[in-house]
C-alpha cells in the first residue's frame, strides 16, 4: 500500500526536460494578421487576399479582414496578442512571412531531437559580433551538450530573413531600439527566449540557458512559460526523441531542477 | 513577454531576463514534495514487546507459584 502511495505522489513529479516538455504540450501562440480597408474590399483585394491565406494558411496565424473608416487606403497590420508588431502596406511584403530557409533547418533540427538552437543575431559591427561569438563558441565546446546545440548566425541586415529578424526583435519591446549582438535561445515549437544582449553573452549566463533547457520541467514553468512564439509552421506532429535524455541517462551527475 | 522592458537610460541599467534570473536564483524549480519512505520498526518494537509482557508474566507466575508451593509445605 505504502508503495502504491509512493509512486503515485512520485508520478506528479514531472522529470520531462523544459525543451521536451514544450515541445509537446505546449501550442505554439497565434498571431493576426488583419487586412483593414475602407467601404469595400474590391475584386482584385479580394482575389490577393485569397492567395494570401492560401500562402500562410499552416502557420500559427489567423487573418481577417476588418473595414476601418479613418484611413486613406488599404493596409496589413500583423499583431501578436494585442501588440501590433509590424504594418505592410502592399501584399508583396508579405512574401515569406510564415516560412523561410532559416526558420525551416531550426525547426527540423528542434523535431530530429536537438536541445535547442541559438540564434546570434549579428549587428555588422565586426568586433562586437566576434567577442560574442567567441565567448558562446567557449562556452558550447565545455559543454557536455554541445553536440545537441545548434548555433545559428543571423545577420539584422538579412534579406531573406527579414521577417525572421523583425520577429525577433520584437521578442522585447526595446530591441529594435539596441544595436547589440543578441543571443536568442529558441526551443519548443519556435519559441524565443528573451535574449541575452550585448555584455550579456557572457559564459556564465549561456550555462545558465542551457540549464534552463534542461531542467524538469516544473508547474513554474507551465504556467508562465517564457519568451515568445516565433511564426512559422503549424505542424509540429512526431518529434523525434529528446537526445537530453539519453546524455542525462548516461551522465546522472548532470542532473539537475 | 511578460517582462517586457521599457526604454532604459542605458544598457547597463537594463534588467537580465526574468527565466534567467530566475533559474540562477532556483525560482524555477518548486517540483511537488517527493515523500521519502522511512524505515519501518513497529514489526521489531511489537516483537519485542511480546517478549517482554511474556517474560514478565513468566516471572510473576514462577514466583508466585514457587511462594505458593512453599506455603503449603
Amino acid at each position: 500500500m505504502k508503495i502504491i502511495l509512493l509512486s503515485a505522489i512520485l508520478s506528479l513529479a514531472c522529470t520531462t526536460k523544459v525543451s521536451e516538455w514544450v515541445l509537446v504540450n505546449a501550442p505554439a501562440g497565434r498571431y493576426t494578421l488583419i487586412y483593414f480597408y475602407k467601404d469595400q474590399i474590391n475584386e482584385t483585394d479580394r482575389n490577393r487576399n485569397s492567395s494570401v491565406s492560401r500562402e500562410i494558411n499552416h502557420a500559427n496565424i489567423d487573418f481577417r479582414s476588418v473595414e476601418k473608416k479613418d484611413i486613406v487606403q488599404p493596409y496589413y497590420a500583423l499583431y501578436y496578442g494585442n501588440r501590433l508588431f509590424a504594418r505592410y502596406d502592399d501584399s508583396k511584403n508579405l512574401t515569406g512571412l510564415t516560412v523561410s530557409p532559416l526558420r525551416q533547418k531550426i525547426a527540423s533540427e528542434i523535431m530530429a531531437g536537438k536541445l535547442c538552437v541559438l540564434i546570434y543575431l549579428t549587428t555588422g559591427n565586426k568586433e562586437k559580433d566576434d567577442k560574442g561569438m567567441q565567448t558562446i563558441r567557449n562556452t558550447l565546446n565545455d559543454s557536455p551538450f554541445k553536440n545537441i546545440i545548434i548555433v545559428s548566425e543571423l545577420s539584422r541586415n538579412s534579406a531573406d530573413e527579414s521577417h525572421f529578424v523583425s520577429l525577433l526583435l520584437n521578442v522585447e519591446d526595446d530591441l529594435k531600439t539596441i544595436s547589440e549582438p543578441m543571443l536568442f535561445g529558441v526551443f519548443g515549437r519556435f519559441r524565443a527566449l528573451e535574449p541575452l544582449l550585448g555584455k550579456g553573452i557572457t559564459e556564465e549566463n549561456i550555462k545558465l540557458m542551457i540549464d534552463f533547457f534542461t531542467a524538469d520541467c516544473s508547474c513554474v514553468i507551465k504556467d508562465d512559460l517564457p519568451g515568445m512564439d516565433i511564426l512559422f509552421t503549424d505542424n509540429w506532429d512526431n518529434p523525434s526523441t529528446a537526445m537530453v535524455n539519453r546524455i542525462l541517462d548516461e551522465n546522472p551527475d548532470l542532473l539537475h531542477h | 513577454m511578460d517582462q517586457d522592458s521599457v526604454t532604459y537610460d542605458s544598457l547597463e541599467v537594463r534588467p537580465l531576463p526574468k527565466w534567467l534570473t530566475d533559474q540562477r536564483d532556483g525560482l524555477n524549480t518548486i517540483q511537488p514534495v517527493k515523500m521519502e519512505m522511512k524505515e519501518d520498526r513497529s514489526l521489531s518494537v511489537s516483537f519485542v514487546l511480546t517478549g517482554a509482557i511474556i517474560l514478565v508474566a513468566v516471572t510473576i507466575l514462577t514466583v508466585y507459584l514457587l511462594r505458593k508451593k512453599k506455603k503449603n509445605q
